[in-house]
C-alpha cells in the first residue's frame, strides 16, 4: 500500500503558494521605501555611508556610551531621534518607527526588526527644562554638523573593487574621527 | 567489549503510543503559545513579580535539567559500574536523558525576559557567573551524550564505551553541582548560602532519574515486549531504596544547619511551620520520600512489582518538584535581612513581610510544554534510532541479592 | 578569508588574479594594527571616558531622613520616568523607604534603600552575559542591550535594589532607557555624572529642596570632597558590612 504522508503534501503546497508570492511581486513594479527628510541640511555622514553602516555607528556609541560613559557625541540615538523624528497634523511628534516613519520605512522593507526603542524614547524631549529640582542640568545638546572622511573609494595599490577588510576600515573611520570630534569640541 | 546484542528501532503498533505522541505535540503546541504570550505582554501576565523573579517555569527547568543527569544512571550503571543487566537499555538511558536536558533549557530559556537574546548567551561571557559555566555545562553534556551514544553504537568503537560513560558520569556530578551552585552560592538569601545544595541536588537527580527511567522502561515495555526483566527491576528498586534515603539525608542536615544559625530562623519558620509547611511535609518528606520509600521496601503491602515501581516513581517525582518548589520559590518569599538586630515597621517593597506567589495558567503551560517537548523528542527518536534491545541476554539471579 | 573578499563581478574573475587578491588580503590583514586610530603626530590615542580616578558614592545620614517623607523616591522616578501601574510587586523599585525600629532600645530609624554601588558586587559576579557591571567609576549599571533578562542578579542582590521589567514601556526619558524584559537598578543618575561631576543625583537634589539634605553625593577616592570628609567625621556604615561588599552608599546612625 502506498502511503502518501501529509506533511510532504503541505510542504509541497506551502512551496508552491512562495513560488506564486514570488511571481507576483517580482512582476508589479517595486517603489522601494519612502523616507521622510530629516531636519537640516545634512546628516552627521553622507547618506550612503549612513545607510549602509548606521547600525554600525550605533552600536559602537552605545558601548562608548554605557561602558565609558561618553554621551556627547554625533553618532547618538538620542541625536538620530531629533533630527529624524517627524511631527503629525497636530504639531505632536510621531514615534520613529511607527508605521512609515523614518526607521520603519526602511526597515519594513528590508524586514529587519529594530531591537531599539522598546527602551530607548522614540520621540524627541518634549521639555528638557523640566527637571527635578529644576537645577541647572541639561541633557548636552551639541550636535556639530560633522561631515566623517569616508574610506578612499580605492587605492591605486590595490586592484579595483577590493575592499581588504570593510569594518576595519570602518573602525578606522570611526576612531579617527571620534577623536576629531573631541578635539575640536569646544569645552 | 563488541557489543553483540541487536538492537530495533520503535514500530509502534499500539494505539497509546500514537495517542501519546498527540498529547505531546498538543502540550508543546500550548507550551509555546504561552511562552509567545509571555514574551509578548511581557512577564505581567504570570504570578512572577519583583519579589519571586524566579517562579514555576524554573521549578519545571531545574526538574527536568536535574531528571535528566539522573536518567544517565541508567548507562553509568552499566558501563561505569559494571551492572550487567542494565547493559540493555543503556542506550535508552541516554537517550532520555538527552531529551529531558533540551526540555527542561527550553523552559529555562523561553522564561528569558528577552529569549530573542539568546545569542548574547551564547556567545558572551562572564566566567565569575556560575550561570555561565552552566552554559557550557549543558551543552558540552549534550555533546558528551551524543559521543556516548555513538560509542555504544557503533560497533567499532565499543571499546570506548567504557570511557565515555566515565567521562559522561564524571560530567553529569558536575553538571548537578553546577546547577546545585546556582542557589548555593547567594550570599543575600538566607535559604541559599549553603553549599549542601550541591549534593542534595545530586541526591535529587539520582531520585529523579530513577524515576523517570521506571517510567521509561514500564511504558516501552508495553510497545516493545523485552524491556524489563527481573534482575532490572530488583535493581532499580533497591537503588531507589538508597537514592531516597541519600535525599532525606541531605535534607535533614541542611535543615538542622539552618536551625541551629539564628540568622536561618526565618526561612526555616517560613518552610517548616509557615506558608511552605504543607508543600514540605506533605509533598518533599512524605509523598516525595516516605511513601515510596514505605512501597520500596515493605514487601506485605499488596501490590505487584511492576505497580510498586510505577506508584513508587510517581510519588518521588511529586515530591522531587515539592522539594525544588520550596527551595526556589520559599527562598524567595521570604524577606531578606537587610538589618540585622531592627524591625522592619514600614516598606515601601516588601521588606516587612513574606510575599506571596500564585502561579498562572501561562507558567503550568510553559513548565508543562518542556516535559512535553523532551517526551515528544523521546517517542520520535526510539523510531529513528535503533535503541531497544531486541532480546535481553539472560542473566543469572543470584540469589543472595535478590532480595533485600 | 576568501568568503569575505566581495566578488561583485565574479563571473569573470580569472584564478589568477583570485589568488593575487587573496595575497593581497592576508597583506592587509598582517598591516591592519598599522591603521588604528592615531592622532596628526602619529601616537595612538586614547579615547575619553570614565576612569578609576573617581569613585562615586553616597553618605545618606538617617537622622536627617524623615519617616513618612519619600521626596526621594519621587524625585528618582520622575527624573527616570518610572511611573506606577499601581501593582507595587511589578512595578519597578530604583530606591524605597524603610521605616526601622531598634530590637534592643526601640529607637526609631527611616532612610533610603537602594543600588549600594558595591565595590565587589554580587549582581556583577552572577551575570552569565556581563551586562550587570561596574564602570571604572564605581557605578554598578545594567547594560540592557546585553541583558537575556534571566534575573539572576535579582536574586543575588542583598540589598533586593534590582527590578524586573514586566510589561512593555513607553514615553522614557532619552537619557534613561528602560523596557520590558530587562533588569534595572539605581545608576546614581549616571547621566548627570557623566555631563558634570558636580551634579548632584536626583534624590539627593529632592532631598535637599525638601530642606533634609540627608543624601550627600560626592567622589569617595578625594580625600578633600565634602562626602569623604563626612565619611570621616561622622562614620560612613555598609548596610550588612559583613558580606564585605565596601559599598559605595553608606549610611550614618544605622
Amino acid at each position: 500500500m502506498r502511503f502518501v504522508c501529509p506533511s510532504q503534501v503541505l510542504f509541497r503546497c506551502v512551496l508552491l503558494l512562495l513560488g506564486m508570492s514570488l511571481a507576483l511581486s517580482g512582476s508589479a513594479a517595486e517603489p522601494g521605501p519612502v523616507i521622510p527628510k530629516g531636519k537640516g541640511d545634512q546628516c552627521v555622514a553622507d547618506t550612503d555611508f549612513m545607510r549602509r553602516n548606521h547600525m554600525d555607528l550605533i552600536v559602537h556609541q552605545r558601548d562608548d556610551t554605557v561602558i565609558r560613559g561618553i554621551r556627547d557625541e554625533a553618532f547618538s540615538l538620542v541625536e538620530c531621534v531629533d533630527c529624524h523624528a517627524q511631527k503629525n497634523a497636530n504639531n505632536e511628534p510621531v514615534r520613529i518607527d511607527a508605521e512609515g516613519q523614518f526607521c520603519d520605512s526602511c526597515h519594513a522593507y528590508a524586514a529587519v526588526k529594530i531591537d531599539c526603542f522598546g527602551c530607548h524614547a522614540a520621540v524627541p524631549d518634549s521639555d528638557k527644562s523640566k527637571r527635578v529640582g529644576s537645577n541647572q542640568w541639561l541633557p548636552h545638546k551639541q550636535l556639530l554638523a560633522f561631515k566623517p572622511a569616508l574610506p578612499p573609494a580605492h587605492d591605486s595599490s590595490l586592484p579595483m573593487q577590493l575592499d581588504p577588510n570593510p569594518n576595519l576600515q570602518l573602525n578606522t573611520v570611526l576612531e579617527r574621527d571620534r577623536n576629531e570630534l573631541i578635539s575640536t569640541k569646544p569645552e | 567489549m563488541i557489543d553483540h546484542a541487536r538492537y530495533a528501532t520503535l514500530k509502534p503498533r499500539a494505539f497509546s503510543y500514537w495517542l501519546l505522541l498527540l498529547l505531546c505535540a498538543a502540550m508543546v503546541g500550548i507550551g509555546g503559545y504561552c511562552a509567545l504570550a509571555m514574551e509578548h505582554a511581557g512577564h505581567i501576565i504570570t504570578g512572577m513579580n519583583n519579589h519571586i523573579v524566579w517562579g514555576l517555569p524554573h521549578v519545571f527547568a531545574v526538574s527536568l535539567i536535574v531528571a535528566a543527569s539522573g536518567a544517565l544512571n541508567g548507562a553509568s550503571l552499566s558501563s561505569v559500574f559494571g551492572l550487567p543487566h542494565y547493559k540493555p537499555v543503556a542506550r535508552l538511558s541516554v537517550i532520555l536523558s538527552m531529551c529531558l536536558l533540551i526540555g527542561g533549557l527550553l523552559v529555562l530559556v523561553l522564561d528569558l525576559g528577552r529569549p530573542d537574546r539568546l545569542i548574547v548567551a551564547m556567545t558572551t561571557y562572564n566566567f565569575r557567573s556560575i550561570f555561565a559555566w552552566n552554559i557550557f555545562l549543558y551543552t558540552g553534556f549534550l555533546a558528551v551524550g551524543v559521543c556516548y551514544l555513538w560509542m555504544m553504537m557503533e560497533s567499532r568503537f565499543n571499546r570506548h564505551t567504557v570511557v565515555a560513560g566515565r567521562v559522561a558520569f564524571a560530567w553529569r556530578i558536575v553538571l548537578t553541582t553546577g546547577t546545585g551552585c546556582i542557589f548555593g552560592f547567594l550570599v543575600g538569601r538566607n535559604a541559599l548560602d549553603s553549599a549542601l545544595l550541591a549534593p542534595l541536588f545530586i541526591a535529587l537527580s539520582l531520585v529523579m532519574g530513577m524515576a523517570v527511567l521506571v517510567l521509561f522502561f514500564v511504558i516501552l515495555d508495553r510497545w516493545h515486549s523485552p524491556v524489563l526483566n527481573v534482575q532490572l527491576l530488583q535493581s532499580l528498586r533497591r537503588l531507589q531504596v538508597w537514592f531516597l534515603l541519600s535525599l532525606v539525608y541531605f535534607s535533614v542536615v541542611h535543615h538542622l544547619t539552618n536551625l541551629y544559625a539564628t540568622e536561618h530562623h526565618l526561612v526555616e519558620r517560613h518552610t517548616l511551620t509557615g506558608d511552605l509547611s504543607g508543600v514540605f511535609w506533605l509533598g518533599h518528606i512524605l509523598v516525595g520520600v516516605l511513601l515510596p520509600l514505605s512501597l520500596l521496601t515493605i514487601r506485605s503491602i499488596n501490590v505487584g512489582e511492576i505497580s510498586r515501581l510505577v506508584i513508587s516513581a510517581l510519588l518521588s517525582l511529586i515530591g522531587a518538584m515539592a522539594l525544588l518548589y520550596v527551595v526556589i520559590i520559599g527562598s524567595q518569599s521570604t524577606p531578606q535581612t537587610l538589618f540585622p538586630g531592627k524591625t522592619v515597621l514600614n516598606s515601601q517593597f516588601g521588606d516587612a513581610g513574606f510575599s506571596a506567589y500564585q502561579p498562572s495558567i501561562w507558567e503550568w503551560g510553559l513548565g508543562g510544554g518542556g516535559i512535553a517537548v523532551a517526551l515528544l523528542l523521546c517517542l520520535m527518536l526510539l523510531r529513528i534510532l535503533p535503541l531497544l534491545p531486541e532480546r535481553l541476554p539472560e542473566i543469572p539471579t543470584r540469589p543472595d541479592r535478590s532480595e533485600k | 578569508m576568501s568568503s569575505s573578499a566581495p566578488n561583485q563581478n565574479n563571473a569573470q574573475i580569472a584564478r589568477r588574479s583570485f589568488l593575487q587578491r587573496l595575497g593581497l588580503l592576508g597583506v592587509a590583514a598582517v598591516a591592519a594594527p598599522a591603521l588604528l586610530p592615531t592622532d596628526s603626530n602619529g601616537q595612538i590615542t586614547t579615547l575619553k571616558g570614565v576612569s578609576d580616578k573617581h569613585r562615586w558614592g553616597l553618605l545618606i545620614d538617617s537622622s536627617k531622613c524623615a519617616a513618612g517623607c519619600d521626596a526621594c523616591v519621587r524625585g528618582c522616578n520622575e527624573e527616570h520616568g518610572i511611573s506606577s501601574t499601581g501593582n507595587d510587586d511589578t512595578d519597578a523599585q530604583w530606591i524605597r523607604k524603610i521605616d526601622l525600629k531598634d530590637n534592643l532600645t526601640g529607637q526609631l530609624s527611616s532612610l533610603p534603600m537602594m543600588c549600594q554601588h558595591c565595590d565587589s558586587a554580587p549582581c556583577v559576579d552572577v551575570c552569565p552575559t556581563g551586562a550587570s557591571f561596574k564602570r571604572a567609576d564605581g557605578v554598578v549599571l545594567v547594560n540592557k542591550h546585553t541583558c537575556i533578562g534571566c534575573r539572576y542578579c535579582v536574586m543575588a542582590c542583598p540589598y533586593k535594589a534590582r527590578s524586573f521589567i514586566h510589561e512593555p514601556l513607553t514615553d522614557q526619558k532619552s537619557w534613561a532607557p528602560r523596557g520590558q524584559g530587562t533588569v534595572e537598578s539605581c545608576t546614581l543618575c549616571v547621566h548627570r555624572i557623566d555631563e558634570d561631576n558636580e551634579q548632584q543625583p536626583a534624590c539627593a537634589v529632592a532631598c535637599t529642596d525638601e530642606a533634609h539634605s540627608a543624601i550627600l553625593f560626592g567622589d569617595l577616592n578625594d580625600p578633600n570632597s565634602d562626602i569623604s570628609k563626612a565619611m570621616v567625621e561622622r562614620q560612613g556604615l555598609q548596610v550588612r558590612s559583613d558580606f564585605d561588599l565596601n559599598t559605595g552608599v553608606r549610611y550614618t546612625k544605622l
